[in-house]
Formats: structure tokens, C-alpha cells, sequence
């Protein structure tokens, strides 16, 4: 080949590859707008206004830096276990409740539900609608079903219980009807994603266990357990990150009561930000959150390098 | 043997029948309740039948007469998960193929950055996002909620996982005929991620549907409330009409249950895809 022929070839190859990038470029720039200007700068404009003291009805030009001082804020409410503290607690005793109660549950109804059994798809829409329904809705039915007239205390008082407790204003138990729906509602997720981890499991492994003379709980412990460890990881990291995002719940449940005696990690964020529009102070809060979700998922990565092989 | 299978069989199915009672007896309590009377929805002792079917709150809350009506929320819900839905879709298909099979330059950095944005909640984005929408005079308006949807980057990573998966030698064959990315895109890639569109779809339905913080913020005037709206603002009512509240309720959640209950075979496939990852 003369050299000008490299020349050419290399000269036509090098307009394909220009082309190449045009049209890869013309693909990704719908969703390179969207993500720049509704996440990324957003998300940098969050930053920043963290450092600021902003009440938004005051106007651009009452914005103040303040350097860490909302920070030092959130830390000295934590420090005197003011409303901050209450959020960030509260956030954490929805987490540590809800995750591990509902994934055992959809665990050991997907392995029965696997199993032979009648019914089967109708048994598994029973545990998933709670799922795909509206989750407002179902928190003003859990709302009225939990209330001092409803439905629960008049079932406990015909059962003989005389004094059935006030489930919103005793403090002790005014996180049980939320933390009950929120199990409720995970477990048909939980559930569905399971049965399609189960069914990977070997059927081989099942009968090398009944040829050792395993029982049915045996096989459960000893094979299914630890073959579906990745799956169960997995939730974990999904309901641990949905769970500190907690808000509709408790926003419906806590509607109209004076007194907040309710709240979470987005529902301080909202009331700082909405209902008193300290747009810096809620700005800062958001970063906790967003500090929070971030070792979720670094976890995450480091987990899966040692969970996800058998 | 065979016996002995049939009725261990038997008893899983009770137990689990059991267990799934307590699962859709709120839901059961719900719809009852709905055509109570707001005395009797909180009657003592409780009964679960109403005295009376009251078959009127329906159309109570139906009826265009008052301000805030189920109809009405649901012509918003359905418009906001509609646009979503279509934008989103459209936006992370272009994207996906393009990070699947097109060799352009720096892909693999704004697919890094596309793929780290998952780990910013949407919460830690919203006060910035209520003072761009005011400024820009998007604030009130449906669009408000539709926008910020059509960037998912979990969209555009499973789509992406299933583009790499398509055979290159389709696209190779319409290159040589002389068909361009977006042709090859439009008319023989697309189509064949039908399955993996309808997973999204259900998924992006869910999420859309339920959304709840962001038209709390950006949507405060009456003739736009979403059906979460509507069904809160019931609850707020001066007139306490929890049966309403119920009835409201009701509409928000049966006609989707019976929708998934139609299209059982595919949402069940699309979560659980969901779930595993490439």
C-alpha cells in the first residue's frame, strides 16, 4: 500500500469515527439536558445553598453565606436532642423496624408459596396489591383504622382489652401503625423478587438434601438461606435506602395533629423548607440525607464483590 | 407418597390463604367503609357490613360539582404518569443504544456520571428545583412533575444492559444496505426491547403514581391536585366525611389492583427483572 492510500484510509476513517460521534452525541442529548438540568445542576445549587442562610420570601438579595454554621446547627440540635435529632432517630428506628421484619416475612412466604400449592397466582395478588396500591391511600386507611374510635380498638375492646391505647398521641406507639404499614405495604416487592430468586435454586441441591434426610426447616437453613444470600443483600440495600426517604406515611398520619409528635429525616426537610422556607437550613438537612444514602450504596459496592457468589 | 404431597400441599394453601386474609382485610375494610355513613365507619361495636349501602358517596366524589373531585385528580394523575412515562422511555432508549452501540467519544465518563446520579435522592434536589420551576414560571403547572421524570437512569441502565444484549450483526447487515444509527435504531433495535419497555413501564407506573412530596410542593392550586392530593385533601375536609375519604380511596387503588391483576404475568415478570442485576 503507497502511502498516500494510508493517508486516504486513514483520513476516511477518521471522518467515519466524526460521524460516529455526532450521532452518539445527537442520541444522548435529550437525556444529557434532563440530567443536567434537573439533577445535576440542582443538585450542586443544593450544595451550595447549604451554606447559606436563605429564607426564600426575603428575596435574592437577603442570601447570607454562613460557611458550616448550619451545620454546626444540625449538630448542636442533635447535641441537645432537638428536632433534628428526633428526625434523624426516628428515620433509624424505621429502618432497623421495617427492613428486617418484612424481608424474613416475604422470605418464608416465598418459600412456601414456591412450594406446591394451590392457588397459587391468586395467593400471590393477595400479598402483592398492598404493594402497587396508592400509598396515600392506604395511609388515611391506616390512619382511620388506627384512630382512638376505630376499627382496631373496637376489636380489642370485644376481645376484653378495656382500655386500648391511644395509638397517635401515646409516644411510645405512635410509630406501630406506620411501621405496620410499611411492612405491609415492602413485603409483595420483597415477595416477588424472592420467588424469581428461588426458582434459580437447583432442584438438584433440594434432593441431594432429602437423600441426606433433611426435614423441610433443615433444607431452609442449610440450602435456601445461603443460596439466596444475594437476594436478601440486595433488598436490604433497596428497603434501607427507601426506608430513610420515609415521608408520605407519616406526613398523612401526623395530618392535623398539633402537636408533631411524628417525624423523619424528609418530613423535618419539608417542614424546614416548605413551612418555614429556610431554604439553607433544609438545604443542609438534605445533605445529611444525601451522606446518609451515599454509605448505603458504597456499602453496597463493597458488599457485592463478597456476597454475590455462592 | 402421592398423598402425603397432596396434602402437605393442602396445608400450605391454608396457612397461606390464612396470611393473605390479614393482608387484604384493610383494603377490605376500605371499600366497606366507603359506603358507610361516617358515624358507622367508627361505630362501636363495629360492624363490618354498612346498614345501609350508601352507593351515593361515589358519585360524591366523582362529580364535577365540587372543586376538588376524583375526576378531576384523576385527569391529572393520569396525564402526569402518561407524560412520564413517554418521555422518559423515549429519552433513555435514544440514550441506551447510543451507550450500547455507538463508539463515540467520552461515553463511558457521562455514563459513569448517568449511572452515579442514582445515589441522589430526589428529596436532597427539590429546593432547588421548586426555585428553578418559579423562576422559569413552570411552578403550578403539571409539567412541573413530568420534566424532572424523563431523566431515569435506571431506565437508562437496563436498557442499556439489553441493548449490549441484541446480536451487532443486525446492525452490521443494515449498515452495509446503507441505513443510518437512527434508522437501524428506529426500525430494528427498538421494537425488540418491547419486552424490557413493558418491565419499565410498570415500574415508572408505580413510581409515578404514587408520587406524592413533589406535587405536595409544586402543585398547590386545587384544580391540579393528583389523586394523593385529592384523597389528602378529603382527609382535611371541615366536615370530616371519612367516608369519603374512603370512597376516594377506594378509586384510587381498585381500578389499578384490577388492572394488575389483568396484566399479572408481565408486572410480575418486570419486578422481578428489576431485581436482577446485570
Amino acid at each position: 500500500m503507497s502511502n498516500s492510500t494510508i493517508k486516504e484510509s486513514r483520513k476516511h476513517f477518521s471522518r467515519m469515527q466524526r460521524q460516529e460521534n455526532l450521532v452518539g452525541y445527537a442520541f444522548i442529548t435529550p437525556a444529557l439536558i434532563a440530567f443536567l438540568v434537573f439533577l445535576a445542576f440542582p443538585f450542586f445549587a443544593s450544595i451550595a445553598l447549604s451554606f447559606t442562610k436563605w429564607n426564600f420570601l426575603s428575596g435574592w438579595s437577603k442570601l447570607q453565606w454562613v460557611g458550616l454554621d448550619n451545620f454546626a446547627k444540625i449538630l448542636q440540635q442533635f447535641a441537645k436532642k432537638r428536632r433534628f435529632y428526633d428526625a434523624l432517630i426516628n428515620t433509624f428506628v424505621y429502618a432497623v423496624t421495617t427492613v428486617p421484619t418484612s424481608i424474613a416475612i416475604a422470605l418464608v412466604l416465598a418459600y412456601m408459596l414456591n412450594n406446591k400449592v394451590y392457588c397459587k397466582k391468586a395467593l400471590r395478588m393477595a400479598f402483592f396489591i398492598p404493594y402497587i396500591s396508592s400509598a396515600v391511600a392506604l395511609s388515611a386507611v391506616f390512619k382511620f383504622m388506627f384512630r382512638d374510635d376505630g376499627v382496631i380498638n373496637s376489636t380489642l375492646i370485644s376481645l376484653g382489652i378495656a382500655n386500648p391505647p391511644d395509638w397517635f398521641v401515646n409516644q411510645s406507639l405512635n410509630k406501630i401503625p406506620i411501621i405496620l404499614l410499611v411492612i405491609w405495604t415492602a413485603i409483595g416487592y420483597e415477595l416477588v423478587i424472592y420467588m424469581s430468586a428461588l426458582q434459580n435454586v437447583p432442584a438438584s441441591l433440594y434432593e441431594a438434601a432429602d437423600i441426606d434426610g433433611a426435614g423441610s426447616a433443615q433444607k431452609f437453613w442449610y440450602v435456601t438461606l445461603p443460596l439466596v444470600s444475594p437476594t436478601t443483600f440486595y433488598l436490604v440495600i433497596v428497603r434501607l435506602i427507601a426506608s430513610f426517604k420515609i415521608f408520605s406515611s407519616i406526613n398523612i398520619m401526623t395530618l392535623g395533629s398539633a402537636a408533631k409528635t411524628n417525624t423523619s429525616l424528609v418530613v423535618e426537610i419539608y417542614a424546614e423548607a416548605f413551612g418555614s422556607y429556610n431554604f439553607g437550613f433544609a438545604a443542609a438537612e438534605s445533605m445529611v440525607l444525601f451522606v446518609i444514602i451515599l454509605l448505603i450504596t458504597l456499602i453496597n459496592f463493597a458488599g457485592q464483590k463478597k456476597w454475590v457468589h455462592y | 407418597m402421592k398423598k402425603k404431597e397432596r396434602a402437605s400441599a393442602l396445608i400450605r394453601t391454608v396457612v397461606l390463604a390464612l396470611i393473605s386474609i390479614l393482608f387484604i382485610l384493610p383494603l377490605v375494610w376500605m371499600v366497606l367503609s366507603s359506603l358507610k355513613t361516617t358515624p358507622e365507619v367508627f361505630a362501636r361495636p363495629f360492624h363490618w357490613l354498612p346498614n345501609k349501602f350508601q352507593w351515593h358517596n361515589y358519585p360524591d366524589v366523582w362529580s364535577t360539582g365540587a372543586e376538588v373531585n376524583m375526576l378531576r385528580s384523576y385527569y391529572n394523575s393520569l396525564y402526569i404518569v402518561l407524560f412520564s412515562i413517554v418521555g422518559q422511555l423515549l429519552i433513555a432508549s435514544l440514550a441506551a443504544y447510543a451507550f450500547a452501540k455507538i463508539n463515540f467519544k467520552g461515553k463511558n465518563i457521562i455514563f459513569m456520571l448517568f449511572l452515579s446520579s442514582m445515589m441522589i435522592p430526589s428529596q436532597v434536589t427539590i429546593i432547588p428545583r421548586f426555585i428553578l420551576f418559579r423562576t422559569i414560571g413552570l411552578y403550578n403547572n403539571l409539567w412541573a412533575i413530568i420534566l424532572p421524570a424523563w431523566f431515569g437512569a435506571t431506565s437508562i441502565f437496563m436498557l442499556r444492559q439489553f441493548y449490549i444484549g441484541l446480536p451487532s450483526d443486525l446492525m452490521e447487515a443494515a449498515k452495509i444496505d446503507g441505513a443510518g444509527h437512527l434508522r437501524i435504531f428506529a426500525q430494528i433495535m427498538l421494537p425488540l426491547t418491547k419486552a424490557a419497555l413493558v418491565s419499565l413501564i410498570i415500574l415508572a407506573f408505580i413510581s409515578s403514581w404514587n408520587e406524592y412530596l413533589s406535587p405536595l410542593i409544586f402543585l398547590p392550586s386545587k384544580k391540579l391536585f393528583t389523586v394523593a392530593q385529592a384523597i389528602q385533601s378529603y382527609m382535611q375536609d371541615e366536615f370530616k366525611q371519612h367516608n369519603l375519604t374512603m370512597a376516594a380511596a377506594t378509586s384510587a387503588i381498585v381500578p389499578v389492583a384490577i388492572l394488575f391483576i389483568a396484566g399479572q404475568k408481565y408486572f410480575v415478570e418486570g419486578i422481578a427483572t428489576s431485581g436482577v442485576k446485570g
